[in-house]
């Protein structure tokens, strides 16, 4: 039976293969795979070449510990994260325990003369190919930069036990809080003595460290390193030791610095791999329920996914009020795409919560500018927050807020029959993300002007509160504009490469798609690049030849004035020929395709 | 009010549709059959303005619809296969979209007899995930029938309703033929043909093969034969083979 089971894994993974081989015929997925494989080698695998040749890093590069400390913000959180799922797992699991066995799987092995000890065999071996991939590539990030010690190999192994480790951690527990429930014990019971021992631990771990712990050397807080260095010294006795030391075995392999330290570490890191597989094979727990509700609820994501409406994290949708009033025979039938649009969105994202907003601005503002000094530093640092996330909303929006064409584009024929332009049915589909990233812009930008020349002696000389205020205006005026020529590339790219659109949106993974994702964003990136240029540069020109004769504000008045007609134009453009696309669109070849 | 003359659809070097000429009256019902792949679908997004033609002239009305799609749009309605719905949109705020669209000022007083009409006025607060598959045909038939529409194009009207459900939409093709719309609906359920349609048009590989009542058709593959059922005659005149 063992190897039937080992038969199918061997043969779909074998298919698989040849498929993704087959598919390199089309452009998109050649272009894909040859992205990816640039990204690796300069990312990755160039600087392990020099590394190797004596260079450890690139000519010119920093040191170790500064390079790699990126690194340390990523690790950090991931631990932080995992940790909260190992609890999550005990204290809150998903409902029933299942193992990831697909609709086709539980169809044919469910009722096959299996054992219960085979199924688990399988479905863990099956798990490997994923943990195994996970593990090369988190060795790839990890050992770049070379802080962490150790080389690719010990990395890949140590990644390799810390992840089938928590695998079958996290699988272990859901079939124990299962037994547990089974056996009569309530849910509730169950989360007041996990909370319980978990508080209980916290509570103690934080008198010890409080009662004996010393503060850290001025050479510990150095740097996150030699902190991070300092917190884990904490660990190395007491009640701390015990309580991290699973947590110690598992990481050991991945953190030894050298191959005498791999080895030594690697044994019982192997001991608490092999403890944690009997404890699931012998948690004697029904999982044919739980996994037959995983393989359901995966199939209908890939039918979401493959139509093209799948949306992460979303709960079952709800009837809500409309957003505002919509009048049925109004003049411009485009905003009833605004109005549908919103429906589609967060509750939150309402005219009303934009009134709000804005005036808690001005009101904390105005408070914070007539307080304290501390309160004044506190304004600076929020003008200087707001401006960092206005150019972040406008540079990653776009790839948010998404209901749009993106969306939309599965109900292009029903669009296709109302009695609208091309470029009617586009400019319908822009406004509502383009609404909702104007509005937190115009949010962010009123925080900034607010804030502006709270401090004295930053900029007061070339920003005067009359230049503040009509830079504020007229970006707000800009904004607008500018976000519907960011939205116009995502939704063009839908409309002029839809399967290479969507293969971006889905799931899928492999080298050729994180290079079509890559070449989208580059490509992306030059567009709007292209397309601010002349706008740009028509209102430097107009500023600099109005200042002749008239004031820097009234300057760039009048050049936000040219800047909005070069932009006017260039939508306007954009959407006409988006909109004769649209009119050409055929999705059923295009879905074919 | 439907005019069709040289329709030609392509898909690379792919003929869809071939030189495809017929018209529809007010008051008529045209049932387009034909085999698998016989280009049914693809006459109905073309008629529909869906998918562009590339060949021909189509006229809804008065309007050429490759010169003036939007007028020709207006007086049109094409009901798919499978009901096209906007998941985030009640079955009121659905009518109030299509209202907008469509510019129907007093859709509030049109809209209520029509959701009696279709028998979902009880479901104007629910959402399309919260329907039934008949409900859902229904919720479609209602948004495109909000506009009056003179001319109207079913994809497989039938499929996945129930027996009740098949009944009403035959009720309902008759009386919009009855109130003067011009009907075009393409069906693999002859029986269909035979209770609604006043007319047929077969289709085989995107040609004309017959066109006519359903007694001149009848009559041109019966051989002389009486009493030949209109399944025979739909495999004589197809040649009993696919598209």
């Amino acid at each position: 039976m063992l190897r039937a089971l080992l038969y199918l894994r061997l043969t779909s993974a074998r298919n698989w293969l040849i498929g993704r081989i087959r598919r390199l015929r089309q452009p998109k997925y050649l272009l894909g795979v040859m992205a990816g494989a640039a990204y690796f080698w300069f990312f990755f695998f160039r600087p392990m070449v020099y590394a190797q040749g004596g260079v450890r890093g690139l000519p010119g590069a920093m040191p170790p510990e500064v390079a790699s400390l990126p690194l340390l913000f990523i690790l950090v959180p991931l631990g932080l994260i995992t940790l909260l799922r190992l609890i999550t797992a005990w204290v809150a699991p998903a409902g029933k325990p299942g193992l990831p066995f697909t609709e086709a799987e539980v169809a044919f092995l469910f009722p096959a003369p299996v054992t219960r000890r085979m199924l688990v065999n399988y479905k863990l071996l099956s798990g490997q190919v994923t943990i195994l991939f996970s593990a090369l590539l988190f060795s790839l990030i990890t050992n770049r930069g070379g802080a962490l010690g150790g080389n690719l190999f010990t990395h890949a192994i140590g990644w390799w036990l810390i992840l089938s480790t928590l695998s079958l951690h996290s699988t272990a527990a859901a079939f124990t809080v299962t037994r547990l429930i089974d056996g009569g014990v309530s849910k509730r019971q169950r989360q007041v003595v996990v909370t319980g021992v978990i508080v209980l631990f916290l509570t103690a771990v934080g008198y010890v460290l409080w009662r004996s712990a010393p503060p850290p050397t001025d050479a510990q807080a150095a740097n996150p390193w030699t902190l991070l260095q300092y917190a884990t010294g904490l660990t190395d006795h007491g009640l701390l030791f015990w309580a991290v030391l699973p947590f110690r075995i598992m990481v050991a392999p991945f953190l030894a610095p050298g191959w005498r330290e791999f080895f030594s570490a690697l044994w019982p890191a192997l001991l608490l791999l092999a403890a944690h597989y009997v404890w699931v094979l012998r948690a004697e727990t029904s999982f044919e329920e739980g996994s037959i509700a995983f393989a359901e609820k995966r199939a209908k994501m890939i039918a979401a996914i493959q139509a093209g409406n799948f949306r992460l994290g979303q709960g079952p949708v709800k009837a809500r009020r409309g957003p505002f009033a919509l009048a049925p025979g109004g003049v411009r039938p485009e905003i009833a795409f605004l109005w549908k649009n919103l429906l589609a969105t967060s509750a939150f994202f309402r005219p009303r919560t934009f009134l709000v907003g804005a005036t808690l601005v001005v009101m904390l503002t105005g408070w914070l500018r007539h307080g304290s000094e501390h309160q004044r530093l506190a304004l600076d640092i929020a003008g200087d927050l707001a401006l960092a996330l206005a150019a972040y909303t406008l540079m990653l929006g776009p790839q948010f807020a998404r209901q749009d064409l993106r969306s939309d584009l599965v109900n292009a024929d029903l669009l296709k029959t109302y009695p609208l332009r091309g470029w009617q049915v586009v400019l319908g589909e822009l406004l509502t993300p383009a609404s909702i990233l104007t509005a937190l812009l115009w949010l962010f930008i009123l925080t900034a002007a607010l804030a502006a020349g709270t401090l004295p002696g930053r900029g007061d000389r070339l920003l005067t509160p009359e230049l503040r205020g009509t830079v504020a205006v007229c970006l707000a005026l800009v904004m607008p504009l500018v976000c519907a020529l960011q939205l116009m590339i995502p939704n063009g790219a839908t409309l002029l490469f839809p399967s290479w659109a969507q293969s971006t949106r889905t799931r899928d993974r492999g080298i050729d798609v994180m290079g079509q994702r890559l070449i989208f964003v580059a490509g992306q990136i030059l567009v709007i690049v292209l397309a601010l240029l002349p706008a740009a540069a028509a209102g430097v020109l107009l500023w600099f030849a109005a200042h002749w004769v008239l004031s820097a504000s009234v300057s760039t008045a009048v050049a936000t004035a040219g800047v909005l007609v070069v932009l006017g134009l260039e939508l306007g453009l954009g959407l006409w020929w988006l909109g004769r696309r649209f009119e050409q669109f055929d999705l059923s070849i295009e879905s074919v395709k | 009010m439907i005019d069709v003359l040289g329709l030609n659809k392509r898909y690379g070097d792919f003929t869809a549709v071939r030189e495809l000429s017929f018209a529809v009256q007010p008051g008529e019902v045209l049932g387009l059959v034909g085999p698998n792949g016989a280009g049914k679908t693809t006459t109905l997004r073309c008629l529909a303005g869906i998918i562009p033609a590339n060949g021909g002239t189509i006229r809804i009305g008065e309007a050429v619809l490759a010169q003036d799609p939007v007028a020709a749009k207006r007086q049109l309605a094409f009901f798919s296969d499978e009901p096209r719905l906007f998941d985030y949109l009640t079955v009121r705020q659905h009518l109030a979209f299509v209202a907008r669209i469509y510019g129907v000022a007093d859709h509030e007083a049109l809209a209520g007899p029509l959701l009696e009409e279709l028998e979902i006025a009880d479901k104007a607060d629910q959402l399309p995930g919260e329907l039934s598959r008949g409900m859902k045909q229904k919720l479609a038939i209602a948004c495109g029938l909000l506009h009056a529409p003179r001319v109207i194009f079913f994809d497989e009207p039938l499929t996945g309703l129930d027996p009740l459900g098949i009944r009403r939409m035959k009720d309902s093709i008759r009386k919009r033929a009855s109130e003067g719309a011009a009907i075009v609906l393409s069906s693999h359920l002859l029986h269909l043909l035979e209770e609604v349609c006043s007319h047929v048009l077969i289709l085989k590989k995107g040609e004309k093969i017959a066109h006519g009542t359903l007694a001149d058709v009848s009559a041109q593959f019966a051989n002389g034969e009486t009493g030949v059922s209109l399944e025979e005659i739909f495999i004589r005149a197809t040649g009993g083979t696919e598209g």
